[in-house]
């Protein structure tokens, strides 16, 4: 990646498409839950009934699913291709009955019943031997890819896993076997001595600006302590990381008020494809739409980043 | 029932939705909105407005920096690297840099204020195309650089700036980009265990196929390719094996210049006018020193791949390089074989 430390963009200098909400019938809002498929898994208040309101959390699979939860996985090749029916989970995770309400808008407590609920949902998905990668991200905006503004995360389990997550993987293996440590812990204690790119720490979890953001304003959180999974984030840990995620996306917005994001928490394969992953950290990787990316970005895997992380952290830490 | 496919160089998953599959005309476009136009600083008259121009196919009788050209190559006003300096790479605790030394050229394919390529006549495109091969050329005498990056980005959504004027950019890199080195590696090991270039292979295999073709032209085809990350992604490629975009001959560049210009030109009129991108993927430069790939010329491909913005590129697509298409490229490929030009 390229960092423009000459002219650096300052948080003024970005035309991003402005997040605004448009309203309108909204399928995950209280009282309209006929209009999902039934739930799988919710937070709700006694004696209220599954599929109507009194919840704090929904849980529903995907009204249109990216890919199929029935059947066996079969490969197979058509010619010099290779493919598979698209065996797999697209669940959504409906985080509050509030449609104006983003993680910055949320209780800390209610944050915190979110990430447990995605670590239940997670842990669930598991015991199906067919998948191999949970994948957790959310999309909020339109410009971020969201179709629809009521705040949501999406899970999605998949029969592989996806080469990103592989090589990212593969590295820190390497590193791992190289120096027997791994190299996200090796990272933090980078950062937080050189204090330059970090944004906010509380006793579990930091958050910086990395040193080799693709995009400005790129932010990663990760827990302190070494662990491999996102989905075995203990009870200890919940408040630190609640309180972090929230912190950080304040910040965010309030350095761009109206802008798009989208997050992907990072985590290790599972079901077999995990040997080796003792040198891999779960982290959360936080990515502002603040620019269009283009043909260069696309044709190289080389990033242009114009406001260099040290800069952004600096904005962030200060705002 | 959705599948799951593989990209036969990179290995990279893709999902084709086929369940969620909006009909072919359904894309054309939700666009952002391009902000306003303001006076062009590419047209012929305006020449002053860029820096000094490093090539241009010109009159005779005209003078540089002045009227009278037909294709013209001027510095980047904001150019991601730089011209001058050496290459220092360094350490620091965990972290490898260097500084940025590079080439960013802007290609100004017409005088004329006309903002899509395809809208030049063959000929012209030809000479773009003669054009992008003389500057590869030249930068590859620079021994600092490997590697020279052509692209295009069109229309705002597609990454381009305000001025609606032909253009092309190009990015000489002292380093192989990952994403080319990954393609590269990609082939050679087909290469090692087939003994035959993947993209041959794939070239045959459409052809017979024919459900994925878009244009058989001459020595060149196009393809809406098997593992598409995008609706109407496209690629083009050269029948006859050859590694290095530089070594086309003159006829080859006129068929070339047919070919893209259909392309282009079916999008346009199938799909309204969308923004795209297109790169073209080509070898590095071959020095002989330590380590120098040798196979290159017989395991790699050049070729083009065209990618129209219809919907957005989540930052999660780029985040986990997992990405899912909504469209089977089947479905586009037939699209655009019935959009009559």
């Amino acid at each position: 990646m390229i960092v423009d430390t000459d002219h650096p963009n300052k948080p003024e200098d970005f035309e991003f498409e402005p997040h605004i909400y448009k309203g309108g019938a909204c399928p995950f809002c209280y009282g309209n839950e006929s209009m999902t498929p039934p739930e799988i898994e919710v937070i709700r208040d006694q004696y209220t009934f599954p599929n109507s309101p009194g919840w704090q959390v929904r849980v529903v699979s995907n009204k249109f699913p990216a890919l199929q939860i029935e059947g066996d996985l079969e490969r197979r090749g058509l010619g010099i291709y290779d493919l598979s029916n698209g065996i797999g989970a697209h669940e959504v995770v409906i985080e509050t009955p509030y449609h104006h309400k983003d993680i910055p808008d949320l209780e800390q407590f209610e944050i915190e019943h979110v990430i447990s609920m995605l670590c239940q949902r997670g842990l669930d998905l598991i015991r199906d031997k067919r998948f191999k990668y949970i994948m957790v991200f959310k999309n909020f905006g339109a410009a971020a890819g969201a179709s629809l503004e009521h705040p949501h995360t999406q899970i999605i389990a998949l029969p592989m896993v996806p080469k990103n997550a592989m090589e990212e993987i593969k590295g820190a293996q390497d590193y791992f076997e190289f120096r027997e440590r791994c190299i996200f812990c090796d990272i933090i204690r980078q950062e937080l001595q050189e204090k330059e790119r970090i944004v906010i720490e509380n006793k579990r979890f930091v958050s910086f600006c990395p040193f080799v953001s693709r995009f400005p304003f790129e932010i990663w959180i990760m827990p302190k302590k070494h662990s491999c999974y996102f989905c075995h984030v203990q009870p200890e840990d919940l408040p630190d990381f609640a309180a972090i995620l929230k912190e950080t996306i304040t910040r965010l917005k309030r350095v761009f008020p109206t802008v798009s994001y989208n997050f992907i928490i990072h985590s290790s394969p599972v079901n077999g494809s995990d040997e080796g992953v003792e040198g891999y950290h779960w982290h959360v990787e936080l990515m502002p739409k603040l620019t269009r990316v283009a043909g260069f970005e696309w044709g190289s895997g080389f990033y242009l980043v114009s406001t260099p992380p040290e800069l952004a952290a600096q904005y962030l830490k200060e705002t | 029932m959705p599948e799951l496919r593989k990209d036969p160089i990179l290995g990279r998953w893709v999902i084709i939705a086929t369940e969620r599959a909006r009909r072919p005309d359904n894309f054309s476009i939700q666009q952002q909105e391009s902000p306003e136009e303001k006076e062009c600083p590419f047209c012929e008259g305006s020449e002053s407005h860029t820096p000094p121009e490093i090539y241009a196919v010109r009159a005779e009788d005209s003078a540089p920096n002045k009227p009278g050209w037909e294709l013209r190559v001027v510095p980047s006003i904001s150019p991601f690297l730089k011209i001058e300096g050496e290459l220092d790479r360094r350490g620091k605790g965990l972290y490898d840099m260097m500084s940025g030394i590079g080439a960013h050229e802007i290609i100004l394919e017409t005088n004329q204020h006309v903002a899509n390529i395809c809208d030049l006549t063959e000929e012209h495109i030809s000479k773009v195309i003669t054009c992008y091969i003389d500057r590869m050329v030249d930068l590859e005498r620079d021994q600092r650089f490997k590697y020279v990056l052509l692209f295009k980005n069109y229309g705002w959504a597609a990454g381009a700036g305000r001025t609606m004027h032909s253009r092309s950019q190009l990015i000489a890199t002292p380093v192989t980009p990952k994403r080319v080195k990954e393609e590269l590696a990609g082939s050679q090991k087909y290469y090692d265990y087939h003994e035959r270039c993947v993209f041959c292979d794939l070239i045959k295999q459409e052809m017979d196929s024919k459900e994925r073709l878009v244009l058989d032209i001459d020595g060149f085809i196009a393809i809406a390719p098997f593992a598409s990350r995008f609706p109407f992604e496209i690629w083009i490629l050269p029948k006859k094996h050859s590694c290095d975009f530089v070594r086309l001959d003159f006829n080859a560049r006129l068929e070339l210049a047919r070919i893209m210009k259909k392309v282009l030109l079916k999008l346009k009129k199938g799909l309204s006018d969308p923004p795209y991108n297109y790169v073209i993927h080509t070898a590095p430069f071959r020095r002989a020193k330590v380590g120098f790939w040798k196979t290159v010329d017989e395991d790699y491909h050049w070729h083009i791949e065209i990618i129209p913005r219809l919907t957005r590129v989540a930052g999660f697509e780029w985040g986990t390089g997992f990405y899912i298409c909504p469209l089977p490229p089947e479905e586009a490929a037939r699209f655009l074989r019935e959009v009559e030009l």
